[in-house]
């Protein structure tokens, strides 16, 4: 994986190959795409934030230092655009309050979980409903630490470096986000 | 909750995983004769569980075309057209570049990227095999000496400054530059990139159209 990054990276750089860019769109979109979907909420902005964010990558390659992971330098664009726009909107997110617009997991957004049995499958759905709302309903600083931590199952110190947060703060994030979730599931 | 403190901290320490196999050990002890901090470490870990149940989520299918659309392109005219009405100050600063290099004497002898670009120099020898400019034993280059994507060797004699972009320059003991030498970074690369590309562009504006 990262010598292959590092290929396509290189012929971006070099002879602009944008060939070698639509590869490392499609190598990294679904993660980019899940993030910004858990973080704002909603597939239409997922999908706007996605878009943006490997457009700003493009544009600024040159910036990307080749020694560090090519993924934290890409997840950081990412949370910072939803952090952006999380901001810009009016905050809907607290730890009491019923969210609006929080879509399910419908449109564009594709489970795989065909193996599952019907039945199981809406019982499925709902847990991800619930997960996904209840996400949503976290400040953005609890939300970003618990996705990468538990959706994109990330360390603490990668974590740390896409946050652009001390390690010890990450886990402070997490642990209060947990702490929410926990309080919350309970009456369920 | 926890019944204390200390043990809500290290049920948060087992969770990330960063507790010996001693204090692991005297925390199950304890959830043993307390339900409390018992229940509370069951309902985490069940939180946990839940959150990474969640099932990964793909993109739309035509993203990776959407995005591809809206680069800058290199083949598509309204690609750098959308791009310099974009980026004013970048398109304005690739004009400049390219005023300023093309009053040089410019032979760019190919036009595609990752081939080796000379200017300023007609009597240097071009060795795309190996992918090296020489300036040969005996040779003068009166001006300045551009090369991109190539290592110059240089065994002559240059009077002006010697450029190399994105290769190496080489100085053989006999070889001489006047000037100073320079070896430019991916910075400007890139805005590189976009003057060629321009004039490109705008040497078959016309034809094209
Ligand atoms: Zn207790």
């Amino acid at each position: 994986m990262d010598a292959v990054v590092k290929r396509l990276i290189k012929a971006i750089k070099k002879e602009d190959d944008q060939d070698a860019f639509a590869e490392l769109v499609d190598l990294y979109k679904d993660k980019v795409y899940q993030i910004a979907y858990r973080m704002t909420g909603n597939s239409y902005e997922a999908q706007d934030v996605a878009q943006e964010a490997f457009l700003r990558a493009y544009a600024n390659l040159e910036s990307y230092d080749e020694s560090r992971k090519f993924s934290t330098w890409l997840f950081r664009i990412t949370t910072n655009l939803c952090i952006d726009r999380l901001r810009k909107k009016k905050p809907d997110y607290s730890l009491d309050a019923e969210i609006k617009g929080t879509e399910g997991l419908s449109g564009y957004s594709q489970l795989s979980s065909e193996e599952l049995l019907p039945e199981e499958q809406v019982v499925a759905f709902e847990m991800q409903d619930w997960v996904q709302t209840e996400i949503a309903k976290l400040p953005p600083k609890y939300r970003s630490a618990i996705i990468l931590r538990y959706i994109e199952d990330l360390s603490i110190k990668e974590i740390g470096d896409i946050l652009d947060l001390p390690d010890n703060t990450v886990k402070t994030h997490i642990h209060r986000g947990r702490e929410a979730l926990r309080k919350r599931l309970r009456n369920i | 909750m926890a019944c204390q403190k200390k043990e809500e901290k290290q049920i948060d320490q087992y969770l990330d995983g960063e507790l010996s196999a001693a204090e692991r050990k005297e925390l199950f002890a304890h959830f043993e004769k307390c339900p409390a901090c018992a229940a509370h470490y069951r309902e985490l870990n069940k939180t946990v569980m839940f959150v990474q149940s969640t099932s990964h989520l793909e993109a739309p299918p035509r993203m990776t075309d959407q995005i591809m659309q809206n680069l800058p392109s290199r083949k598509k005219k309204p690609g750098w057209r959308k791009w310099g009405r974009r980026h004013p100050i970048m398109a304005a600063a690739a004009i400049f570049v390219l005023l300023m290099s093309s009053s040089m004497m410019s032979i760019w002898n190919d036009q595609s990227a990752g081939q080796i670009a000379v200017a300023g120099g007609e009597n240097v020898e071009v060795d795309h095999e190996h992918g090296k400019v020489i300036v040969p034993e005996g040779e003068v280059v009166r001006g300045d000496l551009m090369v991109r994507n190539g290592e110059v060797e240089v065994h002559g004699e240059i009077q002006g400054d010697l450029t190399v972009i994105n290769g190496e320059p080489y100085l053989a003991s006999a070889g001489h530059v006047a000037g100073d030498i320079e070896d430019v970074d991916q910075a400007l690369e890139w805005m590189w990139y976009y003057t060629k590309k321009f004039t490109t562009e705008a040497f078959t504006w016309n034809t094209e159209e």
